[in-house]
């Protein structure tokens, strides 16, 4: 165990898991990983930063490594800046900035060309092993290629991700210095409207309830059902057959998606209630043009783009260079923020989890394990020799380490550990961007009811704040509250479709939330720290996005 | 030469454009420049043709159709022109009036041209100018022409000397350049990247400057802007540029028979000279200093 618990009230002590851990500056990303870390979903992470951002990172010669650390139960990531003379920082500075230059340039056509091809390739070897019919040998020789898949996948992951946020950034920075723009979302609005699997997801199932709306006896179903008894009501039903069918299909090609990033969630195949109860939300708003409002985001980019051009046809052709060099980067990356979202993060990742739900099935089955998700609480390495040599009985080891979980449970984890580095961090592209990601500590707020965070999505709202703590727990939201939650992850998009606006703990401009929250043209308020801990459920509130402003009206 | 009084416009690099009395001293130099080198096209209003006028400046009805049929001549490839005064007494070797009367950059349409040239005009007689007249000793009546060139749309800036005014080293050229039209490079609003290269082409050192600011041309009229970051400490000039940029300030200065500093800028890879005059503040020799040592700062942006 890494940590040991104090007494309630006392602040927690942190046993540091390597020397030096001390010295670095840790924060808590509650953006990817809100909840608690079993000690697999900590081996899971470590695996796929060290196989894919640290091996990419060093592979574009950027001046940073990061590190994962699971401290207090909870995910913490340190980026570290590489130790290096004055001279050689710059001699890297220079070669960094080429090389991710280089893989901006080219990042949509590698993902076209060469990534998404390697990654349905490894997709298509995970889905053809029948992991129910397979020896115990073959198993265990199956779970040894999964990590070596996984660590490919992690590594197309990262290189990436690299090019992409930082394309991300570039445009930002660059459009806001030519245009003198006073926020990022003028810049953002220039990478809208661009189809995505994510975009695709949302009108595939505004498609469904189009099709539900026709057909009486499904609409019948899925209005008075709950949103787990929606798919027995179907199959009883003969007239909800060919719905059904239809169903089925969105959710084999859109399904592998689950409520958080990591291993630990069932997907939309396993629990199809998520996709169900947003489907029953579409059917009450039986007026909209979702596809429509979409479309009018593109037409916008389009006229945006050309007024852009036209200014800039007295700048220096470096500029205009530049400027389009920054917006083919961006509206690449703005695609494939979605795309490997959905192909790795959550295809791939499913792809794991549903090999180590094997594995803990069988281990029940041989008295290892008394459940199959405790398979959850096992390291890689405990997994894998449980795996080859079932004779142990790892019931006592799980149940300490779901009481250590408890004992964590309730303890305030603070955002920071560890020695905060002297000074302002590096003003460069790279640490610039990341607080547009991950978002900066949000300006204070003097003002009572008053909670600021980062701008995430223009437009002003006042409605009923639904303070949601899981996607299932999202079920409560009813269509034209605010959602209000620590993150959202690519399966909570569907929901911006009937929020009135969404209020985030987490992430920055850049964040994923921010970025779906403008495709669906609801007003979004990301990064406040601590909407979910100060908002009452169900107070009134009003939420201005371009502000970056919620005020709590009534409780 | 008996100097032809009748002429209301002159042509750059035309014979009659070369005499200062006529088209006044920056555009009868540019003139003879147009001869030899990439001179940006453009025409002048004669000191003749405006003898005589005065507050409330308006220009007669046969001029403003000779300006509006030199512009269409000259706007059969350019739309955008730069209208500037060139006084009779101005930019000699002796008196120089930099910055006394206004620039219009980026010009577009008859109208527009035609209310430029009468401010420029009226900037003749602003309180500054009689006043620096007065100074010089410059009691005559009133000698204005105006100048009305091609804009360039400048990529890069380039101001050159071909001896080193701080220093006063002969053998050694100083190129200063950043991005965009010269206004930011000349108002001195942005550090420009700076080469001191020998005669025979030798680097003897560089500086790339943190170039924060460059002036634009806009759809009317032109404005100062952030330069985007990751742009700010790329050098503005290829090592080729910078040959072509001392062998030009080379050359005027052999032409010229004395020290020179050139206005120069690249617009679409071509290199077009902008202004030449003799260097007014070089001293003979004294202390060599040396170009100032590059500080320790960070040239990337990661």
């Amino acid at each position: 165990m890494s940590v040991t618990a104090t007494g309630a009230g006392m602040r927690p002590i942190v046993v540091w898991e390597q020397p030096g851990d001390e010295q670095m500056f840790w924060q808590q990303d509650r953006m990817h990983f809100p909840n608690q870390l079993s000690l697999l979903e900590d081996d899971f992470i470590k695996f796929f930063y060290t196989e894919g951002f640290s091996a990419a990172a060093a592979g574009y010669e950027l001046p940073i490594r990061p590190h994962a650390r699971r401290m207090l139960t909870r995910h913490y990531l340190a980026i570290a800046p590489l130790q290096l003379s004055h001279e050689e920082l710059e001699e890297l500075g220079k070669r960094s900035e080429k090389n991710v230059g280089d893989a901006m340039a080219r990042q949509r056509q590698r993902w076209d060309t060469e990534f998404l091809p390697e990654v349905r390739r490894m997709l298509a070897e995970w889905e053809t092993f029948d992991l129910q019919a397979a020896s115990d040998d073959a198993l265990l020789a199956h779970w040894d290629a999964t990590l070596a898949r996984l660590a490919r996948l992690s590594r197309i992951h990262f290189d990436l991700a690299i090019p992409m946020l930082l394309g991300l950034g570039l445009f930002d920075e660059t459009y806001t210095d030519l245009f003198s723009a006073e926020s990022s979302l003028e810049s953002m609005r220039f990478l809208q409207g661009i189809p995505t699997t994510t975009t695709t997801t949302g009108q595939e199932l505004w498609r469904l309830s189009r099709l539900a709306l026709a057909e009486p006896a499904v609409r019948s179903v899925l209005e008075s059902e709950a949103a787990a008894d929606v798919v027995p009501a179907l199959e009883r039903d003969p007239a909800g057959a060919t719905f059904l069918a239809e169903l089925r299909a969105f959710l084999n090609r859109y399904g592998h998606r689950s409520e958080l990033w990591g291993l630990s969630y069932p997907s939309w195949i396993e629990d199809p209630s998520p996709a169900i109860k947003m489907l029953k939300d579409y059917l009450s708003q039986p007026e909209r043009d979702l596809v429509g409002e979409m479309e009018s985001l593109a037409t916008e980019r389009e006229r945006l783009t050309a007024e852009a051009r036209a200014q800039l046809a007295g700048y220096p052709a470096q500029v205009r260079e530049q400027f389009e060099f920054a917006l083919a980067a961006g509206q690449a990356a703005n695609y494939l923020q979605e795309e490997h979202g959905f192909w790795i993060d959550s295809y791939g990742f499913d792809c794991v989890r549903q090999v180590i739900l094997e594995v803990g099935r069988r281990l029940v089955a041989q008295g290892v394990l008394a459940e199959r998700d405790d398979i959850f609480h096992l390291r890689f390495a405990e997994l894998r020799a449980a795996l080859a040599d079932p004779s142990s009985d790892l019931r006592g080891l799980v149940t300490e380490r779901k009481a250590e979980l408890a004992a964590f449970r309730d303890v305030q984890a603070p955002p920071v550990l560890g020695t905060e580095p002297p000074g302002p961090p590096p003003d460069n592209l790279i640490f610039r961007t990341m607080g547009k990601f991950f978002g900066a500590p949000p300006p204070p707020s003097d003002e009572p009811g008053v909670l600021r965070g980062a701008a995430g999505s223009a437009g002003s709202v006042r409605g009923v704040a639904r303070v949601v703590r899981s996607l299932a727990d999202a079920q409560r939201l009813q269509p034209g509250e605010i959602l209000v939650t620590e993150t959202t992850a690519p399966a909570w998009t569907p929901l911006f479709a009937s929020a009135a606006a969404v209020v985030t703990d987490t992430g920055g401009v850049l964040s994923h939330c921010a970025v779906v929250a403008r495709e669906y043209m609801i007003p979004a308020v990301v990064g406040t720290a601590m909407a979910t801990a100060v908002i009452p459920d169900g107070a009134t509130i009003e939420v201005d996005g371009a502000a970056g402003v919620v005020r709590i009206l009534a409780d | 030469m008996q100097m032809d009084r009748s002429v209301p416009i002159t042509w750059l690099g035309q014979h009659d454009c070369h005499d200062a009395r006529l088209s006044g001293g920056k555009a009868a130099a540019l003139s003879r420049l147009a001869e030899r080198y990439s001179v940006p096209p453009g025409f002048c209003l004669t000191s003749s043709a405006l003898h005589g006028i005065a507050p409330p400046i308006s220009i007669p009805g046969r001029l403003r159709a000779a300006v509006v049929d030199a512009y269409a001549t000259l706007a059969r490839e350019v739309s955008a022109v730069a209208v500037r005064s060139s006084a009779v007494d101005e930019d000699g070797a002796l008196t120089s009036f930099a910055g006394v009367h206004e620039t219009f950059l980026n010009v577009r349409g008859d109208g527009a041209l035609l209310m430029a040239i009468e401010r420029c005009l009226e900037s003749f007689f602003s309180p500054r100018a009689l006043a620096y007249r007065h100074e010089r000793g410059a009691f005559d009546a009133v000698r204005m022409a105006v100048l009305v060139q091609q804009q360039i749309v400048s990529d890069v800036s380039i101001v050159a000397f071909s001896a080193n005014p701080v220093t006063a080293a002969r053998d050694e050229i100083v190129v200063t350049a950043s991005w965009g039209l010269g206004e930011s490079l000349v108002g001195g609003t942005v550090t420009p990247d700076t080469w001191w290269v020998r005669r025979d082409g030798r680097v003897e050192a560089e500086r790339i400057g943190d170039k924060r600011r460059m002036t634009v041309t806009t759809l009317d009229g032109c404005r100062e802007v952030d330069v985007p970051r990751m742009m700010r400490k790329l050098p503005s000039l290829s090592a080729e540029q910078v040959r072509e940029v001392v062998q030009l300030a080379v050359q005027l200065e052999q032409h010229q028979g004395r020290p020179v500093d050139i206005e120069c800028a690249y617009s679409g890879g071509r290199l077009y000279l902008l202004q030449c005059r003799p260097i007014t503040t070089l001293r003979s020799a004294r202390d060599r200093a040396g170009p100032a040592p590059p500080e320790q700062e960070s040239s990337t942006s990661f």
